[in-house]
């Protein structure tokens, strides 16, 4: 028997009014978690019907942030963390990795101050990820106050 | 079948319930007149005049415009049919058939004055190829035809800031029919990513509409056309998890050289093509098949598809493009998680690698001594494997302990307080990739002899791999066999006779260790010879499924020699047969060992107790070796003996493999 789980939630309800680039546009990504055995899971991104309307088929949930199939610029960011956030913790854990260096290069975070940053998401992963189940514009306010704590790093705090 | 990949999205809507219909085209036509509005005498003159250009160059006869147009030869009749299946692609009322009707109907689009919104698009945009390419041709004067600005699509490319494309190919997946041989995707590399920021980049992806999520329903319609197949956009990441993540599947990159023209015009017809649809068929129109258009569009000198008429393999596609001179820049491989996981696995010795399962169990707390007792690169070590090793779990469809999140996350923050580097190298590239293995099609010619009879064969298998094939570029312990046939002739009484005909033949061995538990299966179906109580050897219909276990066991030679054991079921169906059918069951037990890297050896014996209809016991033993000469050729030798209705046999067969 096949359930469908959502594993990222989407949707959720706007926690910051104010800024304008976090909210609730997610990937709307589902689970088919197959029963055991060799049935695989398959992670679908489901794409709605174009109808001539957008260029491109677009993902339920993302809606209003992206356009022609390419995400809006001022919901890069969100979208990233909300389509990585597994990849993302790891990383962070690590210190490094292709997921936390794709987010810095959204952030636009500068080649000299990349290992602070990762030092900085390494030394903070439990406020950044403060549970198993966050959301994602809660993940993006942690990485906001963390780096305005940060001397070095705490001009990039606007850009997210 | 081939390389469709996962079935994603919804149905198109309104649009697959009413198929395109002549209906909707001439509605379609006059709106598109309606749009164009009163054309004043002046338009109607320029517009003559560019029809009569047209004709008189042969527009519509050149390769670029049917690549764009998606123009394909009719089989039998002459004249070309288009591919596309949306009303709103072809413009003209039978431009499906007709490039020329459809190339002047696109020269009175250029004339609308429509102008764009969220919602609609001027046709000079809307068909941006089309228009780059015919005013490269015909030259159009701005005073008699205004030129339309295209923000969404200027917008768009500008987005993308393309530098250049890459061919993606996600490795093969034989627990899922629609993905056993691979799937194919292009990437738009943007000038502000490099090899660090490539996650960022975007994908073109064709695949079915659809939200079938049975595997073999999929499978069997998508055979047929019975889906429609679109291009979709989305960040690269999304695939790249996807594929390693969820599905554990080896990625690998190619990136192409492509002049920034060429990618200018494949963007352009990838911008045309957004909101089209194709009748999407598993062999030949499938994901593979339009990526090859798309880069024909892009360079018009190249011909990728038409070898491709009947069935496109991604693998095959993947090394059609790499052929092509200079289109090769570079190749990256990407690990699935499993991969990683196997290699660190690699790196570990046994105490680390159990206690980094039992912490990924939750068995064993992150603040264990035995953990804390290590040097802080090895626990680091040790906490990511059973991170990563929880994911796959999750991954896959179980749940091994209670809150499998909370766990993930309580390992992660354990790493994160260590404040050192593992510094495990890379997982090394595969020494062959997809595109350098062996030739998905074989012919071996063989000669034997058989119960007493010598022989002569020749064995014909259209696609794709089995067990003793040489497995660089493919998954190993992956059989996938379609219409594998074998003729023989005898010296003697038999003469000639089909000897066997297996339209599917599917094996995947996949071994199993402390971390990865996966079961092992065999099905296959077909008309084989069977011997009857009179002696005789009808060729009997059967169908056969196993299933098993397999390990990976240390030996001399340092290769991987894999041991499996099977339990296996056989129905047969024949007239000849007294009761007319035959059901059995009974234990394999196989071997396989590399010798040196060309020399394969494999033994295996079968034993089957059919207990209903025509009862018998069978045997069967046999010795195989496989000698690679080089890609495409190779030598094998197969012993075997055989035991059917008391009767006892020997074989023996030598044959050249030669794979195209």
């Amino acid at each position: 028997m096949k359930k469908v789980l959502f594993a990222i939630a989407l949707c959720a309800a706007p926690v910051i009014a104010s800024a304008d680039n976090v909210g609730n546009c997610g990937w709307g990504t589902k689970l088919f978690d197959g029963s055991s055995g060799p049935a695989p899971q398959v992670l679908a991104v489901t794409t709605n019907g174009t109808l001539g309307n957008q260029t491109f088929g677009i993902s339920s949930g993302t809606s209003g942030c992206t356009q022609d199939g390419i995400v809006k610029s001022n919901w890069k960011t969100s979208m990233f963390i909300d389509g990585n956030k597994e990849r993302l913790a790891r990383d962070m854990s690590i210190g490094r990795g292709e997921t936390l260096d794709s987010l810095a290069h959204l952030i636009g975070v500068r080649e000299e101050d990349r290992a602070q940053f990762n030092r900085a998401a390494q030394q903070n992963l439990a406020r950044i990820f403060p549970s198993d189940d966050v959301a994602t514009e809660q993940v993006m306010m942690s990485l906001k106050d963390v780096l305005t704590s940060d001397r070095q790093l705490a001009r990039y705090a606007a850009s997210i | 079948m081939i390389g469709n990949d996962t079935p994603s999205g919804e149905p198109l809507g309104v649009f697959l319930v009413n198929r395109p219909t002549r209906l909707v085209r001439w509605f379609w036509l006059l709106s598109l007149l309606a749009l164009v509005g009163p054309a004043s005498a002046a338009t109607n003159d320029y517009l003559a005049e560019l029809t009569a250009k047209s004709r008189t160059l042969g527009l519509h006869e050149r390769r670029e415009w049917n690549r764009l147009l998606h123009y394909t030869k009719n089989l039998l009749l002459p004249g070309v049919h288009g591919l596309a299946d949306a009303p709103r692609f072809y413009l003209a009322v039978d431009g499906k058939t007709n490039p020329q009707t459809e190339l002047e109907a696109t020269l009175a689009s250029f004339f609308s004055g429509v102008e764009e919104t969220d919602q609609v698009q001027n046709p000079q945009c809307q068909f941006i190829a089309r228009f780059a390419w015919l005013d490269e041709q015909l030259g159009f004067d701005p005073a008699r035809m205004p030129r339309r600005a295209c923000k969404r699509f200027e917008e768009w490319r500008d987005t993308l800031n393309p530098q250049g494309v890459s061919l993606i190919f996600p490795s093969a997946y034989i627990n899922n029919p629609s993905s056993m041989y691979g799937h194919t995707l292009l990437r738009i590399d943007g000038k502000d990513q490099d090899e660090k920021t490539r996650l960022l980049a975007y994908a073109i992806n064709y695949a079915a509409n659809t939200n079938e999520t049975n595997g073999v329903v999929f499978a069997i319609k998508g055979l047929f056309g019975g889906y429609a197949g679109a291009f979709s956009m989305m960040p690269y990441y999304l695939k790249v998890r996807e594929y390693n993540d969820l599905e554990n599947r080896d990625i690998w990159e190619y990136e192409l050289n492509l002049t920034a023209p060429e990618i200018d015009r494949l963007l352009m017809h990838v911008w045309e093509l957004g909101p089209v649809w194709f009748d999407y068929y598993f062999f030949d129109e499938n994901c593979s098949y339009y990526l090859l258009e798309l880069l024909e569009v892009a360079r018009p000198g190249i011909d990728l598809t038409s070898r491709f008429r009947w069935w496109a393999i991604p693998a095959d596609t993947v090394r059609a493009v790499v052929e092509q001179q200079g289109m090769l820049k570079r190749t990256h491989y990407r690990p699935s998680n499993a991969t990683l996981i196997q290699h660190r696995l690699g790196l570990m010795n046994d105490s680390e690698r159990s206690l980094a399962f039992r912490i990924s169990l939750g068995r064993v707390e992150p603040e264990d001594p035995r953990l804390s007792a290590l040097p802080a690169p090895q626990q680091a070590r040790v906490l990511e494997l059973g991170h990563d090793y929880l994911n796959y779990v999750r991954a896959t469809g179980r749940k091994p302990v209670a809150e499998p999140a909370a766990l993930a996350r309580e390992l992660l923050l354990a790493r994160s307080r260590i404040d050192a580097a593992t510094d495990d190298p890379p997982v090394a590239a595969p020494e062959v990739r997809p595109d350098q293995g062996h030739g998905t099609s074989r012919l071996a010619f063989a000669a034997g002899r058989r119960d007493g009879a010598n022989f002569v064969e020749l064995r014909g298998r259209p696609t794709y791999h089995d067990l003793m094939d040489a497995d660089g570029g493919y998954a190993r312990g992956a059989q996938i066999e379609f219409f594998d046939f074998g003729v023989r002739h005898y010296d003697g009484d038999i003469g000639s006779r089909m000897e066997d005909v297996t339209p599917v033949r599917i094996i995947s061995i996949a071994p199993r260790n402390e971390f990865f538990q996966p079961l092992s299966w065999k099905f296959d179906t077909g008309w084989a010879r069977r011997r009857i109580a009179d002696g005789s050897e009808p060729l009997v219909f059967g169908v056969h499924g196993a299933t098993g276990l397999a390990w990976v066991v240390p030996d001399p030679f340092r290769s991987t020699t894999l041991v499996y054991a099977f339990i296996e079921s056989t129905a047969q169906v024949d007239q000849r047969l007294d009761s007319g059918f035959a059901l059995g069951a009974g234990p394999s037990l196989g071997v396989q060992c590399d010798l040196t890297s060309r020399w394969r050896t494999a033994a295996y014996l079968t034993g089957q107790r059919f207990f209903a209809g025509d009862t018998d016991t069978t045997w069967s033993g046999g010795l195989r070796q496989r000698y690679t000469l080089d890609t495409n050729h190779a030598l094998r030798l197969d012993l075997s003996h055989d035991r059917q209705e008391k009767q006892s046999w020997n074989t023996a067969l030598i044959a050249l493999d030669w794979y195209f």
